[in-house]
């Protein structure tokens, strides 16, 4: 037996050696991939446009984006929603999983001869790298005027922010866990900062409310009305008063000169500061917790891997059905059959398009039987609905390569061309995407039937309208093409499969959406610009020239999509199992 | 059936697999052994098509895997020792899936005599990740055998597999073979590679070490006369100072 005396655990020391090492490796993995030339490319612009965005891009692009952070508006929404998020980890609890650590660190960790304040400062390190990188992004996308707040001191702010709302939640999630295992004694601890929050809330509730006559007033002038009477609503005394503490901490980003900067960043620091210590004081016992919320994690990615999303089967066992596959025939429909299976049963996609459907068609009789001027607002919102859902639809559904790659050792066994196989994959949610944005134009259908004779005053719409159906499959092609090509480009690089990378990854998925978003753009020069000058050639601009203009942009997306599916094909062809097996 | 010539992989500086070359003759087991790293399953990744190898030629029925890939993996069926299903497909549904990518002409009378014949009948609307371990392994193989493959690549194919499991797994191997598919077997168990394997191919570090039936392999050493499989393994692919130490 080894004497104890003997003994010199060095439980900071080992941790700091985990967390160092665990980053030189991770990055020497990720360096070891960097060596396909791809990757050296993608790197070297990443690197430029980060430092072009950080420090030399100070005036381009900054006013619009810092007039809208300092905007009174903006201020006062975001303290208000800060503190009511910090109020539910109070009175409703945290996310559980905030606690929880990894396997591993439970395996290493929790028998290990270390404190409880020292797992706490681990669960505070390991927060920081998905705040470095949250920082980062937030940085390059409020990049503000050098000659009011350099983009250094901005960065700080949001560091700030990002780390104090972090050690809140912690802490918050601490007291609470601590509270359930200390029964009476426990929920003491809990009261205090439950009744400090309930009043902020109370208050901030009590100015909206007193301010309700002015909102219903202000509904009749727009958006811009309702949210300016909102603000000052916030900004009386009462409410103003419940959201101060929040709004010190935003102070350091909004905060234009760099004295007054100071100041804000000074109060900013002292609010931190107290909730390190708070935290680090906690003597509340949580490793308890901590091991169950690992536990309620692992159990829930168990689940979430097991059932994929819990949406195969109904409550009662049944199999959602798909469509039966004919035995014979092309087999790139066997590939897309299963992506629509996998839309089906992992997606319930079907469940979600009827949810659609209903939702639009009630709101639309609705909306249209109230007045015209509701009908009109709920069109314009149908229509930014199908924007939204044109841009961000492809990064959702991932039902085609960026779900099978983990299988690619299987996908290359297939007896067919690669580029068949990438554009079979891609062909199924491009389809499934289409057919979702369509629902949208039973808006205008719905309320066409309401009123027949808005069909007869507004020409332009049905020509509008075929052509939305002609164009939006050929732009769900393009961008779920770019979405694949990504994919396969980098597949450390996306997310592949069904597992969340987590939160870390916020930043590098942001930054890879970016680059998607502009190769889309200039694979959209053509097209657009086509179908622009037929409309300019036809001098009709919501005629059926739009139809014309829609079916030319759509066959150049065609056009041009052919050889990047065969080039895809090639990559799919020639891409290493390993590589796609080595990513995180 | 399968015929390598030469082939070599190679990961940068790094020598995967050296100068590999053996035929694998309808109805014949080889048995592909070696030490963890050998490059066992480097060598049936690319034998089926999965890796593109640096050099060296691969044929599957006398059709280039370099050269006609469509035509060469049609005539091939590799069962990973992994499973790799696809989570949104039940049973059935993957041998449906698979006919069709194989373009199998009569796979509606086969689908349910396979998953007789592979003791699934009683999972067949079942997904992946209902099934046991044992049993996706069972579902992966089925799917190999669903278009009567020419060459049967299998990694492993016993892991997760219960004593039955493993009896009716070899049945369903020796049937194949019998019926005149060139079958290659990687595997640790010696002693299922003893019983199944027709001859054996043993790889250490990339290369080969020794190909024939064991009695081929004993003629080539005699001083392995007498041994078992497992003292000849560790004889060929231990190192000097082990090849001394299972001598002794």
């Amino acid at each position: 037996m080894i004497d104890g005396r003997q003994r010199h655990p060095a439980p900071a020391a080992a941790l700091l050696f985990l967390y160092a090492r665990s980053f030189v490796n991770r990055a020497r993995s990720q360096a070891a991939r960097i060596r396909s030339p791809r990757y050296i490319v993608a790197v070297v612009l990443g690197v430029l446009y980060l430092y072009w965005a950080l420090f030399r891009n100070t005036q381009a692009n900054g006013p619009s984006l810092t007039q809208l952070l300092r905007a009174d508006t903006t201020v006062v929404l975001v303290s208000t929603l800060v503190l009511l998020s910090s109020a539910r980890w109070w009175l409703f609890g945290a996310d559980r999983s905030v606690l929880a650590f990894t396997p591993s660190e439970v395996q290493f960790l929790f028998p290990a001869p270390i404190s409880r304040r020292g797992l706490v400062h681990t669960k505070l390190l390991r927060m920081q790298l998905a705040i470095f990188v949250n920082t980062i992004v937030f940085s390059v996308i409020f990049r503000g005027n050098a000659g009011e707040l350099a983009t250094w001191e901005r960065a700080l702010g949001w560091w700030l922010l990002f780390s104090t709302l972090s050690m809140h939640r912690v802490g918050a999630s601490i007291v609470r866990a601590s509270a359930v295992e200390h029964g009476r004694a426990g929920w003491r601890r809990v009261l205090v900062p439950g009744i400090i929050f309930a009043g902020l809330v109370g208050a901030v509730v009590f100015g909206i409310v007193t301010a309700i006559p002015d909102l219903r007033d202000a509904g009749d002038g727009g958006i811009a009305v309702v949210m300016r009477t909102l603000t000052d609503a916030l900004q009386s005394p009462i409410p103003a008063a419940a959201l101060f503490p929040v709004r010190l901490l935003i102070d350091p980003i909004v905060r234009a000169g760099t004295p007054a900067w100071s100041v804000a960043l000074l109060w900013g620091t002292l609010i931190a500061l107290g909730h390190y210590l708070w935290l680090v004081r906690l003597d509340s016992a949580f490793e308890e917790a901590a091991l169950e919320a690992t536990q309620h994690r692992a159990a829930r990615l168990e689940r979430f891997r097991a059932s994929q999303m819990g949406q195969a089967r109904s409550r009662k066992g049944t199999l959602v059905a798909v469509p039966a596959l004919a035995l014979h025939g092309r087999p790139e429909v066997a590939i897309a059959w299963k992506n629509v299976a996998a839309a089906l049963r992992g997606g319930a996609w079907k469940t979600q398009l009827i949810t659609f459907v209903v939702g639009l068609t009630a709101l639309a009789l609705i909306t249209r039987q109230a007045s015209p001027r509701a009908g009109d607002a709920f069109m314009g919102v149908a229509i930014g609905w199908g924007a939204m859902l044109l841009f961000i639809g492809p990064l959702w559904m991932r039902f085609d390569l960026r779900l099978d790659l983990p299988r690619l050792a299987v996908l290359k066994t297939y007896p067919l061309d690669g580029w068949r196989i990438v554009a079979a994959e891609i062909a199924a949610v491009t389809v499934l995407h289409s057919i979702t944005i369509w629902a949208l134009l039973l808006v205008p259908v719905v309320m066409f039937l309401q009123d027949p004779g808005l069909l007869v005053q507004s020409g332009a719409t049905v020509p509008m309208l075929v052509s939305v159906m002609v164009g939006v499959p050929a732009f769900n092609a393009l961008m779920f093409t770019i979405q694949n090509g990504t994919a396969l480009l980098f597949p450390a690089w996306v997310r592949l499969g069904t597992e969340s990378r987590g939160f870390e990854t916020m930043g590098q998925n942001l930054l890879t959406t970016a680059a998607t978003t502009l190769v889309a753009a200039v694979a959209l020069v053509f097209p657009v610009g086509a179908g622009a000058l037929v409309l300019w050639l036809a001098n009709d601009w919501g005629g059926w020239s739009v139809l014309a203009a829609t079916t030319l942009a759509a066959t150049i997306i065609a056009v041009e999509l052919w050889p990047v599916l065969r080039w895809l094909g090639t990559v799919f062809e020639q891409t290493d199992v390993n590589e796609v097996a080595a990513a995180p | 059936m399968i015929d390598v010539s030469g082939y070599t992989k190679l990961y940068g500086d790094t020598v995967a697999v050296q100068s590999l070359s053996f035929q694998v003759a309808p109805g014949d087991v080889l048995g592909l052994v070696g030490p963890n790293g050998a490059g066992k399953t480097t060598t049936l990744r690319a034998l089926a098509g999965i890796l593109q190898p640096t050099s060296g030629c691969i044929a599957v029925d006398g059709i280039d895997l370099q050269r006609d890939p469509v035509a060469a993996k049609a005539r091939l069926a590799f069962i990973p020792d992994e499973p790799q299903l696809f989570d949104y497909l039940t049973v059935t549904e993957h041998l449906q899936f698979v006919a069709r990518l194989y373009g199998v002409p009569d796979a509606a009378p086969q689908i349910p005599l396979l998953l007789e014949e592979l003791e699934l009948s009683g999972k067949r609307d079942a997904l992946p990740p209902e099934l046991s371990r044992g049993m996706k392994q069972k579902l992966a193989i089925a799917c190999g055998l669903l278009h009567r493959p020419a060459a049967l690549l299998l990694d492993e194919p016993l892991t997760g597999l219960d004593p039955v499991g493993i009896r009716r797994m070899k049945e369903t191997i020796t049937a194949r073979a019998r019926e005149g598919t060139a079958v290659i077997l990687s595997s640790h168990l010696l002693h299922l590679v003893e019983e199944l394997c027709t001859r054996l191919l043993v790889i250490r570090r990339g290369q080969m070490v020794a190909l024939g039936t064991i009695a081929d392999i004993v003629a080539e050493r005699p001083e392995l006369a007498g041994r078992t499989l497992e003292e000849i393994f560790i004889a060929l692919t231990g190192d000097t100072a082990s090849t001394d130490l299972s001598a002794a």
